[in-house]
This record gives C-alpha cells, structure tokens and sequence, in this order.
C-alpha cells in the first residue's frame, strides 16, 4: 500500500467505527424511550398495538433527534459567531 | 478491503498526508461530540416534549416547537451556570 491507500483505509475504518458507535447509541436510546412508552405494563407477549406503537415511536424518536441535531448544531454556530466561548 | 491496518502500513504514510489525517481526526472527533450531545439532549428533551402515547410516526408541531425550544433553554442554563461559576471563582 502507498501513502494514499493508506489514508484512505485509515479514513474508512475510522467512520465505520464512529458510524457503528452513532448507531448503536441511538439503538439503545431508542430501546429505552420507546420500551417506556408503548410497553406500560409486559404481558406474556408482545402484542400487535405494541408493535405498531413501536415502529411509530421509533421513526418518531428519529425525527426529534434529527430535529434536536439541527437545533443544536444551529445554536452552536451561533454562540461561536458572538464569540461566547471566549473569555 | 477489511484488511486491518498494520505499523508497517502507518510508517508508509507521508508527511502531507499525516497532516491531513491529523485534520481529519480532529473534525471527526467534533463531529462525535456533537452526536453524543445530541443523543444525551434527544433523551432529556423527548421525556420533556413527548408526553403520553405514541399514536402516529411524526412529531406534531407542538412538540417540534417544544423540542427546539427544550435544546435553546438547556444550552441557556449551561451558559448561565458557566457564567455563573466564573463570577464565583472572581469573588
């Protein structure tokens, strides 16, 4: 491998890793809040209304925190416009 | 290409591109912890803005307002405790 492949095999593994580590955060977020939300009482099985309670809150859950990412990112941005984080 | 990356592959890159690599580590490193944030504030701020039963797969527009408003008042009271400290700290 020359200079360049290896650059790139660098950059490729580490976005794997960080994309896997992104994901599997927002998995496990998405387990609790939505385990909490349509699974008030566990029963013997998992029924159809939880199921499809589950689906909803999961693309539900995904919208806020696209939502939450924009408005933070947003905020941000800003703050270091005004120079906030200098003192 | 799962190949795993060695030393001996490292020692092979050049100046130039250890730079660059070395800038691309930092944006990725920011880049995670704005996600991490994001994750931290998602939970904090859905428990605030989504209360009761889910009933469809899309946020109404109260709860988009409440979400957005939830991320600017947290990062106020951040700010805030901050300043705060600082003011402590100069007594």
């Amino acid at each position: 491998m020359d200079s360049e492949s290896v650059k790139k095999a660098v950059i490729k593994q580490v976005l794997i890793e960080s994309n896997t580590a992104n994901a599997r955060q927002l998995i496990e977020k998405i387990n609790e809040n939505c385990f909490e939300k349509c699974i008030p009482k566990p029963g013997s099985s998992v029924s159809a209304g939880e199921k499809a309670c589950i689906t909803n809150c999961m693309e539900k859950y995904m919208a806020a925190w696209n939502l939450v990412n924009t408005a933070y990112v947003r905020r941000i941005q800003q703050e270091v416009n005004n120079n906030s984080f200098e003192t | 290409m799962d190949a795993s990356i060695e030393q001996s592959d490292l020692d092979r890159l050049s100046e130039k591109d250890k730079g660059e690599l070395r800038q691309f580590m930092t944006n990725e490193q920011q880049r995670t912890r704005i996600q991490s944030q994001t994750h931290a504030l998602t939970d904090i701020c859905w428990k605030k803005c989504v209360p009761g039963a889910v009933k469809n797969n899309a946020l109404d527009s109260s709860e988009q307002s409440c979400l957005a408003n939830c991320v600017d008042r947290f990062l106020d009271v951040n700010f805030t405790t901050m300043k705060h400290l600082a003011n402590m700290r100069n007594q």
